[in-house]
């Protein structure tokens, strides 16, 4: 029973929780630039409409232009079920869950990758040409940070790694982590979620032909790897171990804050990148965390 | 019960098959279909308990009595022989008819039968002498396979490659066992750990071995076969034979002692290949010839598995080093099982279609649903995705790696650098059958030819569904499948005795199949909300643009742009560019193609300097007796100054 309760308290923090993360970097958006800005409900709002809605699927569409929207959220939900939630735990935790945890964000951009190569478009085939591709370099990172924090605990499970904090490598892995957040999650300055041109897009591109409820699990789905990241982030730095059950519950949220504020903030100062400066950027991120896993295998006992 | 009866039965029927192949199509796929069934059955006999089993006889061959030996290990490759060769027999019957290939199709079957012999052969020969000849003949019979379609010039060449390069493997193999007999003084193979001297021997079989894995960069010979090969072929080439050179590093580096260093070496090629492997396979615009690149990747990966292991045991027998093997083990069943499906998908697309470009297809899911579902379904297991096969055994080489980096060995640098590298390959591999799948499968025809496909019929399609079972199963049970893994680990290393399977590998399964379930759920409450909020169908939206035409589709070479660029200074593309000229440009080209850079740029020139240094030494050689008569009076007075200036004694 408490298991169960516990199951669904877990899914109402992430399915409910996450679409607010859009909401309030949006908000942070706005305030910097002096506008008023959408209301940080926002993306509910959006949510509940496009459910709605009707379907308007293209001529080529096979039954995996739905299925793969579907999939996607089914696994980043998964992944996301797998992370510790501060003082609560993990959902299930056992040896080898943060691989399957890198895995299924994997099969998350298999099947997104997938349905949009359904449409024939060829905007849709460059945004998930320019998915994949950037995510090799993502996933060298996350596998490099994830080797840090066993290194540092000595442990393949996510509930024993992000515990303690990522000691002296930490500042390394956080800036790491942080850019493979912003490149996983499409934001600037990879991708500019709020531009017009179809060309410049990989996230927003692979979705032009998707509508209604299909729609609303694609975007429900990219807010919940969201705030995957963030907590990630939060976790993997901070010392969550240390801290009483109120204090890690405290941190943990301020720290989903401060990283969304800080995405919020990088939105409003910095322009997109030149697509060809990208990878180098990626680079610049697998080296981070390189010098944090090098930190933590000097940095001394287990 | 002992697997001997059963290993009979199947040599029987493999040997009627040779004999009644070319005549009779459909007694030949029953004895096909008997005899890999008992050979499965004798290879399930030595994976589930049955003691190891032994048999001599008197009778000589060669010169040599015959002694056979099935134990774990060579049982889990018969079973993968056994599963492939049975499912491409049937699939033969259809692909490659007497219909169709009159003249080659009768041909086909018995070398088909006289692969799957002499494969069995080579797995369950305890002496060197036969093992070689078993080698030769599974390479011969491999090659007749290979080239049925031999018209065509491009096969005689590949054929021509693929004869060329593993000879220069076998050589190596022959200097192995010769050297090895000649040591021990006896052809007889067996466990020979302790006699240290033996070690560097070694070194032999992993050339030899390494050639026939197609390890990069030995594989040069590797994509143009499997790429010009019948389908059926490629299938077993790529799931099965190759997996004969992993079979002889397995073997021999369980039996004989290692040589320090070698663990390093077989971690190091492994990394190499799987990922220059894979990314010469997202390059490539030949369907089949990205399948067969992925099969250098993969290899690659059972090789990161194989050289931690040989790391692990040098350093006490750490336990990591049992998961990473496993994980291998595991891999070469996985490997063996989607790679087929793929390929028997590829020649699925081949027979509708005609054309191995992936820019000329597109749009096939309407024609053939059964082939698009099951190539997607490899396609996800290949890419190493949850809940499929292929992410159970990957997982299990990346669980030693971080054991060992956890451990603090002196390995944990290279398995640190071995685990980035498999994470790279694998969003690579993603990479590259989003974009197969993507490309033959999705969006519009671009060609006449793609419009025109139609689907297979039952004997295609129920081999390629057997083999998606497999790779089902053993993603959703792995544990079902851990005791017969766990006792070939335990005969290749006896320090590291079969146990229970560990229990993450029962939590994964267990969330492999709530997984499973949970997307099939999710998959169809979407689409029934999706019907009942009612859609209709419209245009591709693309922009407003009103007439896209089908040849506006994102293309093959486009989509692997970006990595490829990466790898362009290994990849070394070949570009053919004529740009739009004029006010009204009538003709625009860009031809992008990847070449076999290593084959192409290293061994091509290198060939070329010997058979110049050879042509001018011909000269030498030209029928005028009076400077023969000069050479042999120079020889003498060369050999005379030895003497006399050597002459002290």
């Amino acid at each position: 029973m408490t298991t169960v309760l516990d199951l669904f308290v877990r899914l109402a923090w992430w399915l409910l929780l996450a679409p607010l993360l859009p909401g309030i970097i949006n908000k942070v958006k706005a305030w910097v630039a002096g506008r008023r800005g959408p209301p940080v409900l926002q993306l509910y709002y959006d949510l509940a409409r496009l459910w709605q809605k009707g379907v308007v699927l293209s001529t080529l569409a096979s039954p995996g232009f739905v299925a793969g929207p579907a999939v996607a959220w089914v696994a980043v939900i998964g992944a996301a079920l797998l992370l510790p939630l501060g003082p609560a735990g993990a959902a299930l935790s056992f040896k080898g869950d943060a691989l399957l945890m890198l895995y299924l964000l994997a099969l998350a951009r298999f099947s997104t990758t997938w349905a949009a190569m359904e449409t024939g478009s060829a905007f849709e085939g460059m945004g998930a040409a320019r998915e994949v591709s950037y995510a090799v370099l993502a996933e060298a990172a996350m596998i490099t940070a994830m080797l840090s924090l066993s290194v540092q605990t000595g442990s393949i499970s996510l509930l024993t790694m992000l515990t303690p904090s990522a000691g002296a490598g930490a500042a390394l892995l956080a800036a790491g982590l942080f850019t493979v957040l912003l490149a996983e999650n499409c934001r600037v300055p990879f991708d500019d979620p709020n531009t017009h041109l179809e060309l410049t897009m990989i996230h927003e591109a692979m979705i032009l032909d998707h509508s209604g409820p299909p729609l609303a699990a694609i975007l429900h789905g990219a807010a919940v790897k969201l705030l995957l990241f963030a907590v990630l982030l939060t976790e993997a730095v901070l010392p969550m171990g240390d801290l009483s059950p109120f204090g890690a519950t405290g941190a943990l949220l301020a720290g989903v804050l401060a990283v969304t504020v800080g995405v919020g903030l990088v939105e409003s100062f910095l322009a997109r990148f030149a697509f060809r400066r990208v990878p180098l950027l990626l680079t610049t991120a697998v080296l981070l965390c390189l010098f944090a896993l090098l930190v933590a295998w000097k940095g001394g006992a287990v | 019960m002992t697997p001997g009866p059963f290993l009979l039965l199947a040599a029987v029927c493999l040997t009627a098959g040779i004999a009644t192949g070319p005549r009779r199509p459909r007694l030949w796929t029953g004895l096909s279909v008997a005899g890999t069934a008992a050979g499965l059955g004798a290879a399930l006999l030595g994976l589930l308990g049955a003691p190891e089993w032994e048999w001599w006889s008197g009778f000589p061959v060669g010169g040599e009595e015959l002694h056979l030996r099935l134990d774990a290990l060579s049982a889990l490759f018969l079973a993968l022989l056994c599963a492939v060769g049975g499912a491409g027999a049937v699939y033969a019957g259809e692909y490659w008819s007497d219909h169709h290939y009159p003249a080659s199709a009768p041909r086909g079957r018995a070398w088909w039968s006289a692969l799957l012999l002499s494969m069995g052969w080579v797995l369950v020969s305890s002496n060197g002498l036969h093992f070689l000849i078993g080698w030769e003949l599974f390479t011969v019979s491999a090659y007749f396979l290979l080239t049925l379609d031999r018209t065509r010039p491009e096969v005689r060449k590949a054929g021509w490659l693929y004869l060329a390069a593993s000879h220069a493997g076998t050589v190596c193999l022959f200097a192995f066992f010769a050297a090895l007999a000649s040591r021990t003084g006896s052809w007889e193979l067996g466990p020979m750990r302790d006699q240290l001297g033996l070690a560097p021997l070694l070194w032999l079989a992993l050339l030899g071995f390494g050639v026939k894995a197609g390890v990069f960069p030995l594989h040069v010979w590797l994509p143009s076969a499997h790429a010009n090969a019948p389908s059926h072929v490629s299938a077993i080439m790529s799931g099965v034979c190759i997996k004969m050179g992993i079979y002889g590093l397995v073997r021999f580096s369980g039996w004989l002692p290692v040589p320090a260093g070698a663990g390093w070496v077989v971690i190091g090629f492994g990394a190499v290949s799987a990922l220059l492997g894979i990314a010469f396979a997202f390059a490539q615009n030949d369907y089949k010839r990205l399948l067969a690149y992925c099969s250098v990747e993969n290899v690659g990966i059972i090789m990161i598995g194989l050289g931690a292991a040989l790391l692990a045991a040098a350093q006490g027998d750490a336990p990591w080093g049992r998961l990473a093997l496993a994980g291998a083990l595991l891999h070469v069943w996985n490997h063996g099982a989607f790679k087929s499906l793929l390929f028997f998908g590829a020649g699925s697309v081949l027979h509708a279609t005609g054309t191995r470009e992936m820019s000329r297809l597109g749009g096939l899911w309407q024609a053939m649903p059964w082939t698009a579902g099951l190539f997607a379904l490899g396609a996800i297991a290949v890419s190493g995705l949850p809940p499929l096969n292929g992410f159970t055994s990957e997982w299990l080489v990346y669980l030693g790696l971080f054991d060992a980096v956890t451990g603090r060995g002196p390995a944990a640098g290279g398995a640190m650098l071995a685990a980035i590298v498999l994470g790279m390959a694998g969003a690579l591999a993603l990479a590259s059958f989003v974009k197969a799948t993507a490309m033959i499968f999705l969006g519009a025809p671009r060609t006449q030819a793609a419009v025109r496909a139609h689907e297979s019929g039952w004997t295609m399609r129920a081999p390629m569904l057997g083999l998606a079972a497999v790779c089902v199963s053993i993603g959703l049970a792995p544990v079902l499948f851990w005791p017969a893994v766990a006792r070939a680990v335990g005969v290749w290393h006896p320090a590291w005795s079969p146990t229970g399977a560990p229990a993450p590998l029962f939590t994964l399964g267990a969330v492999h199949l709530v997984l499973a379930a949970l997307l099939v759920a999710a998959a169809a409450w979407l689409w029934t909300k999706a019907q009942v909020n009612g859609w209709r169908r419209g245009l591709t939206w693309d922009c407003g643009y009103a007439a896209p035409a089908a040849r506006m589709q994102y293309s093959s070479g486009s989509f692997a742009g970006i990595g490829a660029g990466w790898f362009a200074w290994i990849l070394q593309p070949v570009r053919n560019l004529r740009r739009p000229r004029g006010l009204q440009p009538v003709v625009a080209l860009r031809l992008e193609y990847v070449p076999e850079t290593v084959l192409e740029r290293v061994i091509g020139p290198a060939a070329e300097v010997i058979l110049q240094v050879s042509t001018t030494v011909r000269r030498l050689q030209h029928g005028r007796l009076q400077s023969y008569i000069l050479y042999i009076v120079a020889g003498l007075a060369a050999l005379s100054g030895l003497v006399l200036l050597g002459g002290t004694s």
